[in-house]
């Protein structure tokens, strides 16, 4: 057996193995979030149970993004090269800033495009789907305001010597973490842990990105007044280039 | 009242199904470990349910091939299928099950898609 082939044998191994234990803490999540919904219906259960009851069902919620989050990883990880399909980066952002609403009703949200083109191919899978979710996610979330107003670009660019897309998500009133003001991220990639506790979202960002052969990024930019902004950045192969 | 068949491989998730159904007055008619134990129970039982209530990921059977089985027999049955692997739901939905919930979901939800289910729509 080749070296490669061992590899990918010991990979595949190592995701099955993720790949139940995942499996397991859903199941626990699901049963939490029942018997929780429970507590919440009893008659018996005052305001301050409801209050912990609430909070505790948001925690399971968080808990059930992480877990899919590991999965994703390791999907991507052990992902034939070959596996990869062609997505539009394009149709993925209309699609994104339809569902965006959802996630924030109480807030007003304009996504202005910018220099997008009508077809953006890149190499990627359904992680990649869901960076670009990602993205506006957490750019909204950055804003404190209630009318929120997001910028996105997709130029071409190079990147290790490689044909690629380049796509930005910028709020000038939104603010990036302390924490990310003082360090970039790459000292988060670097597995500074005392940044990266933090950050694990911006983390995973950055390494579904590099596993599809692209980067990630996090950035202040000059905002409304003393007010700095938050970008995001995302690069991805061109579907289709060497 | 709505009767209802659980198939879960896992016994805590039957009880919780079992113990909130039960209190919302759905009457459950069994529950299986399996889908091989699925089918057994399916076809012994003279009163079909009006809904199942199936996982796929189980030993022996899985909730696919369970679904194929029993919508062999009876293609009006109907099944929800409930998953932690996102992934099948396009198996689950293409063996007949008339709808799908990733795990975990609230009950709520679940509860919503039976009435549905149940009143034909």
């Amino acid at each position: 057996m080749s070296s490669k082939k061992a590899r990918h044998t010991k990979d595949d191994q190592f995701a099955f193995y993720m790949d139940l234990l995942s499996h397991d803490i859903l199941n626990n999540n699901q049963a939490v979030l029942g018997y929780l919904e429970l507590v919440l219906a009893s008659p018996n259960a005052d305001k301050t149970v409801r209050k912990y009851a609430e909070k505790a069902f948001s925690h399971v919620r968080t808990s059930t993004i992480l877990v899919e989050n590991v999965k994703r990883l390791m999907a991507t990880r052990v992902a034939d090269p070959e596996s990869l399909r062609p997505l539009d980066l394009r149709k993925t952002l209309d699609r994104s800033e339809k569902e965006l609403a959802r996630f924030f009703p109480d807030k007003s949200i304009t996504v202005k495009l910018t220099r997008v083109p009508e077809k953006v191919l890149v190499v990627g899978n359904s992680a990649a789907e869901d960076l670009v979710m990602n993205m506006l996610v957490n750019a909204v979330r950055l804003d404190p305001g209630e009318a929120v107003e997001l910028t996105v670009k997709v130029v071409e660019t190079e990147f290790r010597g490689r044909d690629c897309w380049k796509m930005t998500v910028e709020d000038k009133a939104a603010n990036l973490p302390p924490s990310l003001k003082d360090k970039d991220i790459k000292n988060v990639y670097l597995m500074d842990s005392s940044v990266a506790v933090k950050l694990s979202g911006l983390l995973f960002a950055k390494m579904i990105s590099e596993m599809l052969g692209g980067d990630f990024d996090a950035y202040e930019l000059p905002g409304n007044g003393a007010q700095l902004g938050a970008g995001f950045s995302m690069i991805l192969r061109r579907a289709g280039r060497p | 009242m709505t009767s209802v068949l659980i198939v879960d491989d896992e016994l805590f998730i039957v009880e919780l199904y079992r113990d909130i159904l039960q209190l919302r007055g759905y009457k459950v008619m069994g529950t299986a470990f399996d889908g091989e134990e699925a089918l057994k129970k399916y076809t012994a039982c003279p009163d079909k349910p009006d809904v199942i209530i199936m996982d796929h990921r189980m030993p022996i059977m899985n909730g696919v091939e369970a679904t194929k089985e029993i919508l062999r027999m009876n293609p009006t049955q109907k099944v929800i299928f409930v998953s932690a692997d996102v992934l099948v739901e396009k198996e689950a939905r293409d063996a007949g099950a008339v709808d799908f919930l990733p795990k975990p979901f609230r009950m709520d939800d679940l509860i919503e898609k039976m009435e549905k289910v149940s009143n034909g729509h």
